[in-house]
């Protein structure tokens, strides 16, 4: 009687490999999160392609991008950051409190909540997760996240549904850290953790019935190369307003397809569903018969991140660099570096670079960022003549045949380093390089290959001026600390300052820590208002321009709301639907 | 026997010999796969250094020779830091993908060179022999990537055929025949630049020792006994021609999992060109050396096929070796 | 035809082909790196013969054109006037062969209208003046590659086949390694190491110089092949017999044998090497802006969107083909006349 039940759900298990799992009832006790979307359907499989292939689906030592993409629809985090209001909300966590110094976090999960694999979900799991994400044998990337003020954060479990978490000072932007820290099953890792080898777990290779996360999938099948299929979590829980559980899709396929120029031939081919941050010249071309082909593309506006040209101004004493250190002479100077900004035709680099959809910046934070740019900084027009008045107070002068000279009679001329694969940034060194040409300088481009290019930023320091591109992370000011504190890691003008070199990297400095511990947000914005005129006043970065997100999908995919955060497109893909019957498996 | 031994000796060699240069190489070029982390605002460089040390970037040269052979004896041939995983899994899928597009491509250069070089050597100076020369030079002035370049722009425009990778989407729900015709429609863009690439000089070469062995005096001979034409062009003369071409079929075979690596990445094929490319640009150098350790493989097993083919074929080189 | 007749006819060809690229300051309207920001990606200009009266002049002529209302990259003709295309122009400060300054251009037409042979690339450059001066680094580029082979090629394959013995094992087994190994990772660590005052022409032609020097193993080859069968010959028996010195034997005898495959191979070599140079450009190890070469114009080619849209970028190519047929041709004549020449 045992065997023959034994096989029959074998035989049921087997057969249902081949048909999406159904979502699960909704059981007693099970505290469901209600998602206010549009009530949709279900079926049908969203594919995706993505530029390179993911590497591992360990949430704890993933780093590159492609990974991530598929690890957030595996799994869930306690508090999540809402992509389209950029504002944190309840996820697995149903609500929390503060301590009034803002210190202590007391969290609230749901109860009745199950895994991916039907194993039941409670505080255990979130402190086993903790720890790994903490342990410094891991080396998980998002470890640093938990060091505030030098001390990693504490978690203690209350009771089966409660935990406190206790911070060694007061953080702003407490919630936030949350985002992303995905809780993993502790009845399947746990025992591996202890026997050290965490870091071999969950890799491509893993047969999905390992694999249990509290995302909207799960994994389904991996074929080397060529595609992830994830399958619905029938566990899942999110309902809609109609008592369905979410998600809608029964799969969701990632095809890697090695470069941005492949998902557009794929996706203008019809055989995928939905592409992201596209490139502003595919999106003209995309959009040229978007119609005949039922797809929709959509411009969100500037993105969070900022280009910009460095000067190098790292210490180098200790280097056998004098070439560069005689330049820095130049860079320096403030003026030198205003005129540069002065001279850059930055409506130019929109229009060529970004075909006219993106935004200027004369500074970090993109006019997206809604919450936190300082609208009334000024945005001076680009200014030859007021360019060279800068140099010649400098004093520059210029040569018979145009040169620009220092005080010296040294001719300006220097190297701008970009990475190779990054077609745009190499493309504004061209624009920088003939307008600079316009003031006498000499500029060389040298395009380098990516990790040469960072060998040169962060090891060497042996470069003159780099174009590069930061942000694009979060919203928040926090996720730039190490920016621009003096001592921070990529603070990369100057990097492995022990003290401010500046008065005003010293200010900055003060500004920045203030703002970490503010609790109140008027007060953080004044202060990283003020952070924004001092980085417009000493140019340390002069800053260009930031694409526009531009995204597609097809005209039948219901409830999408392309976001500027990461991922733009598939942060809600639970909440999408095919409004009519387009790809079913 | 003598000669298989010293063969073998030479080939472990060569092997010992590109692995040491490459793993010389990857101390050169400047960077390590931890790198990219740096420029996230959010992880810090103690981090970084925690997992380099980790992953034993940190030790030297010789230490991580000796763990490399090791992990290569254990069956392993080292870990892949982007993966986490053992390299041997990784390369083995995709050598299968390139070995399948290489292989078809070769057989079909093949087949269409040898006929089409005979029938040319045949009629020298005649307007096919013209025509193939032309021909062949026109396509030895095209390079390779603006070949497969050009064939991508006619079947996008054309939209006769799917673009990019090695099937489609829904390849596992459709049958067997239709899983056939899946992968082929896939293969032809990139089989036709390889083969197109290839083509003219098989052809060249075929023609030239072809001519070569018609104005032979046998052949004269044998044409004099009034021996049909097919048979004089295929069994008479072919086999006197075939000692450099059997050298040339050695190298084809040797660049088997080396000679593609362009047109994958640019076709999307998911063979080892784009997991070399990707593995080089971002410093996964345990990849690279698998990679380069089985193309040497397969070079040194194309030119002992070669010298086997040869041994077999032409008495001459059996009479030198003995 | 006779082959002697093919080889100066090929070879003239190929000599019109550089002259004309020597002179690429002459017969280029505008100077490569002049960027039009209002002209990216502007089509080929229409050369026009009848006018809008419908009357033929022999003198063709073109219309402005103008960045067209609707969209980016999207250009009309402005018919309002017409601009001949007038020969002998004075323009932009050029220098020929890097020594002469003249600024006399074959043709041009007033400003301000701009005359776009071959389109215009993403910041509005003349491709036409790009393809020209471009190829003074393409080929610059292939011959110097495959004259540093060949002489590398020519050394090893002498010592090799005329010493035999071990240096000929060991020269043959290194020939195989070099071969075999990845060198887009020393080619990449190359660039990364080389301090940034090296000038990017010096950089690229340094890049160029390395893919030569490992290109050395198959003229290698054929040339110890020839030694090896020269050496054999009854005269050098002889010639060692009166006492002659290595070095005379090989100047004397064998060299000569040579001549012939080395030209040969130099004529096949040159296009090689300007493909490779395509191919290192289409990595990412070209030259970098704003100088043009064949390799960094049809790298542009690599977007998805430029290879389906502009259909002008292809032309470098057509420059390619016709340089790369002009040394297969030589390339033949010569082996022609090889094999007729030679007993």
């Amino acid at each position: 009687m045992f065997r023959l039940g034994y096989l029959l759900s074998l035989l049921f298990a087997g057969l249902s490999c081949f048909a999406s799992p159904a979502p699960q009832p909704a059981q007693k006790g099970e505290e469901l999160q209600v998602s206010d979307n549009a009530v949709g359907r279900y079926g049908g499989v969203l594919v995706v392609a993505q530029r390179s292939e993911p590497k591992t689906l360990n949430p704890a030592t993933a780093a590159d991008a492609p990974s991530r993409e598929v690890i957030g629809r595996l799994n869930a985090d306690l508090i999540h950051i809402n992509r389209l209001s950029q504002q944190t909300e309840p996820a697995l966590a149903k609500s929390w409190t503060v301590s009034k110094d803002g210190r202590i976090y007391t969290v609230n999960l749901r109860r009745g909540l199950r895994f991916s694999n039907g194993q039941p979900f409670d505080a255990d799991d979130v402190v086993f997760s903790f720890q790994v994400y903490l342990d410094e044998k891991v080396n998980s990337p998002q470890r640093d996240l938990l060091i505030i003020g030098g001390k990693p954060i504490q978690v203690q479990k209350v009771n089966q549904y409660c935990l406190r978490f206790t911070l060694s000072q007061p953080y702003a932007a407490a919630e936030r850290i949350f985002d992303s820290l995905d809780i993993m099953p502790r009845r399947l890792l746990e025992k591996s953790y202890q026997e050290g080898t965490f870091g071999q777990l969950w890799t491509l290779n893993t047969p999905p019935a390992e694999i249990a996360g509290m995302g909207p999938f799960r994994l389904k099948e991996y074929v080397p190369g060529q595609k992830i299929v994830l399958e619905r979590n029938p566990y899942f829980w999110k309902v809609d307003r109609s008592k369905n559980r979410l998600p809608y899709l029964d799969e969701l396929a990632f095809l890697f397809v090695g470069n941005e120029d492949a998902q557009v031939i794929r996706f203008q081919a019809g055989d995928t569903d939905v592409i992201s941050r596209l490139s502003a010249e595919n999106y003209v071309l995309l959009s040229r018969d978007a119609d005949n082909r039922g797809i929709e593309l959509s411009d969100l506006g500037p993105s969070l991140e900022y280009n910009f040209l460095v000067f190098n101004l790292n210490d180098l004493s200790s280097k056998h660099l004098d070439n560069v250190a005689a330049k820095q002479a130049w860079f320096g100077n403030v003026n030198f570096r205003q005129a540069v900004s002065s001279a850059i035709d930055r409506q130019g680099i929109v229009k060529l670079v970004y075909a006219g959809r993106g935004t200027a910046l004369w500074g970090n934070v993109s006019p997206s960022n809604k919450f936190w740019v300082e609208a009334t900084l000024p945005h001076p027009a680009r200014s030859v003549e007021h360019a060279r008045q800068l140099l010649q107070s400098a004093g520059f002068s210029w040569r018979g045949d145009g040169q620009l000279i220092d005080h010296q009679g040294q001719t300006v001329e220097f190297s701008i380093i970009t990475s190779s694969s990054n077609a745009q940034r190499t493309k504004m060194a061209t624009l920088i390089q003939d307008d600079l040409s316009k003031l006498g300088m000499n500029v060389h481009i040298v395009p380098l290959e990516f990790r040469a290019l960072l060998d040169r930023i962060f090891q060497t320091y042996d470069y003159e001026a780099s174009i590069m591109g930061l942000g694009g992370g979060d919203a928040d000011p926090n996720s730039e600390m190490n920016v621009w504190l003096s001592g921070g890691a990529t603070h990369l003008w100057h990097l492995g300052e022990t003290k401010p070199a500046t008065d005003w990297e010293g200010q900055i400095d003060q500004l920045m820590q203030k703002q970490l511990v503010e609790i109140k947000y008027d007060e953080r914005k004044r202060l990283y208002d003020q952070v924004q005129e001092i980085l417009a006043a000493d140019v340390p970065f002069v800053f260009l321009a930031t694409p526009n997100i531009l995204v597609g999908a097809k005209k039948n995919l219901a409830n999408f709301k392309p976001a500027i955060l990461e991922p733009n497109t598939l942060w809600n893909v639970e909440q999408l639907y095919y409004s009519s019957p387009g790809a079913q498996p | 026997m003598k000669f298989l031994e010293r063969r073998l000796l030479h080939a472990i060699l060569l092997l010992i010999g590109a692995s040491l240069l490459c793993f010389l190489f990857s101390t050169l070029a400047p960077g390590s796969y931890f790198d990219e982390m740096k420029l996230n605002p959010q992880i810090s460089s103690a981090t970084v250094a925690a997992l380099r040390s980790q992953y034993g970037l940190d030790q030297p040269l010789p230490l991580r020779y000796e763990h490399w052979v090791k992990s290569v004896l254990h069956g392993e041939w080292g870990y892949s830091f982007a993966y986490n995983l053992p390299v041997r899994g990784l390369v083995v899928v995709r050598a299968r993908n390139t070995l399948l597009l290489t292989s078809l491509a070769a057989a079909l250069a093949w087949l269409i060179a040898i006929p089409l070089g005979v029938w040319t050597a045949s009629r020298p100076g005649q307007w096919e022999d013209r025509l193939s020369m032309a021909g062949t030079s026109f396509l030895l002035s095209v390079p390779e990537l603006v070949v497969a370049l050009g064939l991508l722009y006619c079947v996008i425009r054309t939209h006769a055929l799917p673009v990019g990778g090695m099937v489609s989407a829904d390849h596992d729900s459709l049958g067997l025949w239709g899983r056939v015709r899946d992968l082929s429609a896939h293969l032809i863009v990139p089989v036709a630049t390889l083969v197109l690439a290839s083509l003219p000089i098989l052809i060249r070469h075929v023609r030239a020792s072809m001519m070569e062995v018609l104005q032979a005096p046998f052949i004269q001979s044998a044409r004099g006994h009034g021996i049909g034409r097919m048979t004089l062009l295929f069994r008479y003369a072919l086999p006197a021609a075939a000692n450099p071409l059997i050298s040339l079929f050695g190298l084809s075979v040797a660049g088997l999992l080396s000679g593609s690596l362009l047109v994958e990445v640019i076709s999307g094929w998911p063979g080892l060109g784009p997991l070399l490319l990707e593995a080089c640009l971002s410093r996964d150098f345990y990849v690279v050396v698998g990679v380069v350790t089985a193309s040497t493989l397969f070079m040194i097993l194309g030119s002992l096929l070669a010298d086997v083919m040869l041994a077999m074929a032409d008495p001459r080189v059996r009479m030198d070796n003995v | 035809m006779t082959s002697r007749r093919k080889v100066i006819g090929a070879s003239s060809f190929l000599l019109a082909l550089h002259l004309a690229i020597l002179f690429a300051g002459f017969i280029a309207p505008s100077d490569p790196a002049s960027q039009n920001r209002d002209f990216p990606f502007a089509p080929p200009t229409r050369l026009h013969f009848v006018d809008a009266q419908g009357r033929f002049h022999l003198r063709p002529f073109i219309y402005q054109t103008e960045p067209a209302p609707e969209g980016l990259y999207e250009y009309l003709e402005n018919r309002a006037q017409a601009y001949t295309v007038r020969f002998f122009v004075s323009g932009p400060k050029y220098k020929v062969a890097g020594l002469l300054p003249l600024h006399t251009h074959l043709f041009g037409v007033d400003s301000p209208a701009q005359i776009f042979l071959a389109g215009s690339d993403s910041y509005g450059r003349d491709q036409f003046s790009r393809i020209l001066y471009g190829g003074q680094i393409s080929l610059a580029a292939g011959l110097l590659a495959a004259g540093i082979s060949l002489l590398l090629g020519l050394l090893v394959g002498c010592v090799s086949g005329f010493y035999a013995g071990w240096i000929d094992e060991s020269a043959m087994r290194l020939a195989e390694l070099f071969l075999v190994l990845p060198w887009l990772y020393v080619l990449l660590a190359i660039r990364s190491f080389l301090p940034l005052h090296v000038s990017p022409a010096e950089t690229f032609f340094l890049l160029v110089a390395v893919i030569g020097t490992i290109g050395w193993a198959r003229p290698a080859r054929l040339i110890r092949g020839i030694v090896l069968s020269a050496k054999m010959r009854k005269y050098v028996t002889a010639s060692r017999g009166f006492g002659a010195s290595d070095a005379y034997i090989l100047r004397r005898h064998v060299l000569p044998h040579a001549y012939g495959t080395l030209l040969t191979q130099a004529a096949l070599l040159v296009p090689q090497y300007v493909i490779a140079e395509v191919t290192l450009s289409f990595l990412g190890l070209g030259l970098s802006e704003p100088m043009p070469s064949w390799g960094n114009l049809l790298a542009n080619l690599q977007q998805y969107s430029v290879l389906v849209s502009y259909w002008w970028m292809f032309l470098p190519a057509l420059a390619l083909v016709l340089v790369s047929l002009g040394y297969l041709a030589v390339a033949d004549a010569f082996h022609q006349q090889l094999q007729s020449g030679s007993m």
